[in-house]
């Protein structure tokens, strides 16, 4: 598992979230309103300025007045184009698939190694057929309708333009529903024949906490140690020291046991006990009252899942008071409703990696269709994100132009957003383009020191504006991680609301609106002939 | 009493421009005029002239330069406008996936009609274009006539006051173009004021009352087409035939009066005429053939 689910809690994040959203959006519109201003007071004097609030009045005179009879027309007649058009033919291409796929996947491997590659390929498949073809549908649709002039029949009849941009998005994401939810119950039947005798499906339910390290020292750190390992995604403690890794979880109401699991990995620095893995131990801590329970050592499985219960009532031997102690874990372990334990490695020269999301208390399982379907909605709200960028590019540029533009949004937001944060705070080594361009030419490495002269300084003065427009784009392009949701049901998990589903909810509403206010204006401030 | 405006038009002028603002074509200039209630109204112009920019300024498809557009008492840009307005394109620009059906209910529901108002107006107007045996046929199979007729259709599907006619009759043939100057008239009758733009002049002057004719964006003519046409300087008399005794009877008669004839013979139909008078009798009579002189003697 490498896969760190990133808390999002719905209240607090949503009003950060919303203040965010407000501040871009604020600034996007206030931007175009005082340049709109500024151009239309230059070219027709002070009518320009008056034009332009009529048009803004206009526009909300028209959001508020939308129909959705006609709304519906038109996303009707939205699914009815690609149906005719043949659009469904993705189902043959996943049918075929679905067919002969069960003979390239490895039997050979670990049953729940084979689960998880058949429950990847099922939902990898339904998202890269949809994605495909409602990216074409969504960039295409409103240029053709241009382009061969039946716009200029809807666009007479009492529609407005923003009734036009909705109902092309409700259609193509109807349509998308539609695709999604049958492949996705033609994907889970498939599933359910291609599990090993051996294996079964599971949805685990984890409660995750809050992880912060303790040196060697006993004081606390940022980070374990790094050993040295260029992947810094766990950290690691020491053996036999004070060094530990407490896991704060949060807790709601008392159970009589708590299902503990976890999936450390081992790093040696010699061969240690012959034939016996790492000794581990889980301490219970109350800081408040100053207690410390430790749990029975056990060892580690590697590569594998560590399974422990914690009972209500528990018995341990208190090292301070020198006796044995019976004590009970919510009243007195748990603390303001949230339950420390730290993890100790207890062989000496040895070290312990985790990180964050390796260690959970583990609530009763769910059927694995919950999870599996919510990755399935997830993939779904990713399309309805992308026909709404699709469909609002298509008002301002053709086709071809809107898919690539789309197309670039979407590859920008899945895998290159980090690489975009890390060059404008200046982690990523080599500098803006400019200097990358020069180190590159004079083979110089990027953690040498440039010379300083005038002319560097020009150049990293170009590159310091080309990162400001970086920055600014930073904003504007989501962090579309969140819509990815089939590692979770491929790891054995199931999706939680409030990371996965509720953060990419919100992101695509986030987008829908400003999305249908400029598709709005594009159309309404643009001649509508196909030149 | 004056006659209330449909359509006000005021020193229209449109520019187009290329992209990157520099004037290409001026395609109007300074045009004003004026369309009464119930009246129908010709634009007529060689191709270039205007009448199609002029048809999609006052639909909003085109925005002015300059100059002030009205129609039926609204900005061309108002939407609501077009609750009342019924456009027929000058190619039929419809969905080619639809049937004739669906296309009328697709256009009905974007004036939020019911179903059960749609269901009807679709079957009466299928039933007056004459398409009830292909109305479920895709029109990515009709032939341009019948593509033609759909697009009719689809503009009277709300019972529009004011009908826009971008080249109305072109494409069809003498019956569908009988068909659609008698239904011209229909909607005249009804009290519907109805814009026609066309270079087909036997067409317009068959229907219309006023016509106006522009060239290069200009306007060169205005006013009905009776007062138009007529040849103020000369008389025409239609009589029974005449032997040419009282033909020298009538010129002995014009010279008295210092006038002279200038032509006498046998009036002749239109050859519009003349064909639709074919296609009745061949109708009425199916079996009957025109035999060539030559083979009647052999």
């Amino acid at each position: 598992m490498n896969f760190d689910a990133k808390p999002f809690l719905l209240f607090s994040n949503i009003e950060n979230g919303l203040m965010h959203w407000l501040l871009v959006f604020g600034s996007f519109i206030g931007v175009i309103f005082a340049a709109s201003i500024l151009i239309s007071l230059g070219i027709y004097g002070v009518s320009g300025p008056v034009a332009v609030v009529s048009r803004v009045r206009q526009g909300l005179h028209d959001f508020v007045n939308s129909s959705p009879k006609r709304i519906w027309a038109i996303a009707g007649l939205t699914i009815m184009e690609a149906v005719r058009r043949k659009a469904l033919l993705v189902f043959v291409v996943f049918a075929f698939l679905m067919m002969f796929a069960g003979w390239f996947l490895d039997s050979e491997l670990r049953a729940d190694l084979q689960v998880k590659n058949a429950v990847s390929f099922a939902l990898t498949t339904v998202s890269w057929l949809t994605i495909p073809v409602l990216l074409l549908l969504s960039c295409w649709g409103i240029p053709e309708d241009i382009r061969v002039r039946s716009i200029h029949t809807v666009v007479t009849k009492p529609v407005r333009r923003n009734e036009i941009v909705m109902g092309r998005i409700l259609g193509f994401a109807t349509i998308a529903a539609g695709i999604v939810a049958i492949m996705g119950i033609i994907g889970y039947v498939w599933i359910l024949r291609q599990v090993p005798n051996n294996a079964s499906l599971i949805c685990r339910v984890p409660v995750y906490g809050t992880l912060q390290f303790l040196d060697r020292e006993g004081n606390v750190a940022d980070k374990g140690i790094n050993t040295g390992d260029i992947w810094e995604f766990r950290s690691y403690i020491e053996g036999g020291s004070k060094a530990s890794a407490a896991y704060k979880f949060p807790i709601d109401a008392p159970v009589d046991r708590i299902k503990l699991e976890s999936r450390f990995e081992a790093f040696r620095t010699h061969k240690g006990r012959m034939g016996q893995s790492l000794l581990v131990r889980y301490v219970l801590v109350n800081p408040t009252k100053d207690l410390r329970v430790p749990l029975d050592s056990f060892e580690i499985k590697e590569f594998n899942l560590n399974e422990q219960y914690l009972e209500r009532k528990l018995s341990f031997y208190d090292e301070v008071r020198m006796e044995k102690r019976e004590v009970d874990l919510f009243d007195d372990v748990v603390d303001q409703n949230s339950l420390t334990i730290e993890v100790q490695c207890l062989d000496v020269g040895q070290y312990l990696g985790m990180a964050r999301p390796d260690f959970f208390i583990r609530l009763p399982d769910r059927p694995f269709a919950v999870g599996y379907f919510k990755a399935v909605l997830g993939i779904w709200l990713l399309t309805v994100f992308i026909v709404s960028i699709g469909v609002t590019s298509s008002t301002f540029v053709k086709g071809p132009v809107a898919t690539l533009l789309t197309f670039s949004l979407l590859i920008i937001g899945q895998g290159f957003r980090e690489f975009m944060i890390k060059l404008i705070t200046g982690v990523q080594k080599g500098g803006g383009p400019i200097e990358s361009w020069y180190r590159l030419v004079t083979h110089m490495n990027d953690t040498l020191e440039l010379p300083d002269n005038i002319g560097i300084k020009i150049m990293q003065g170009i590159d310091n504006v080309m990162l400001a427009g970086l920055w600014l784009m930073q904003h504007l392009i989501p962090d579309l991680s969140s819509f990815v949701m089939s590692p979770y049901v491929a790891n054995g998990f199931d999706v939680p609301w409030n990371v996965a589903i509720f953060r990419s909810l919100a992101i695509t509403i986030g987008y829908l609106v400003p999305c249908l206010l400029v598709g709005y204006y594009s159309l309404t401030l643009r001649e509508l002939e196909a030149k | 009493m004056e006659t209330q405006s449909v359509i006000q038009i005021k020193n229209l002028t449109k520019i187009y421009r290329d992209f990157w603002g520099r004037k290409k074509v001026r395609a109007l200039n300074s045009l004003s005029l004026d369309v009464k209630k119930g009246e129908v109204f010709g634009l007529l112009g060689p191709n270039g002239s205007g009448k199609t920019t002029t048809m999609k300024l006052l639909l909003g498809l085109l925005f002015p330069t300059e100059g002030e557009i009205t129609v039926l008492g609204k900005p061309a840009s108002d939407v609501s406008k077009n609750e009342w307005i019924g456009y027929l394109p000058e190619e039929s620009y419809l969905y080619r996936f639809l049937n004739a059906e669906e296309t009328l209910d697709f256009y009905g529901r974007l004036f939020d009609m019911s179903p059960q108002q749609r269901k009807e107006r679709s079957n009466q107007l299928i039933e007056l274009v004459g398409l009830q045996n292909a109305r479920k046929r895709q029109l990515k199979e009709y032939s341009k006539g019948m593509a033609r007729r759909i697009g009719l259709a689809q503009a009277l599907i709300n019972n529009p006051d004011l009908i826009l006619l971008d080249e109305p009759t072109s494409g069809l043939d003498p019956l569908g173009s009988r068909d659609m100057k008698d239904l011209i008239v229909k909607l005249k009758n009804e009290g519907k004021t109805v814009v026609m733009c066309s270079h087909l002049l036997a067409d317009v002057q068959d229907v219309c009352d006023r016509i106006a004719i522009l060239y290069a964006g200009e306007l060169k003519e205005l006013g009905r087409v009776d007062d138009l046409l007529k040849e103020q300087h000369e008389t025409e008399l239609l009589t029974s035939k005449l032997s040419p005794e009282a033909v020298a009877d009538v010129e002995a008669v014009l010279a008295k009066h210092n006038a002279k004839l200038l032509r006498h013979g046998h009036p002749t139909n239109s050859l519009e005429d003349l064909f639709l008078k074919t296609v009745q009798k061949s109708q009425e009579r199916p079996g009957q053939r025109f035999v060539p002189a030559a083979t009647e003697k052999s």
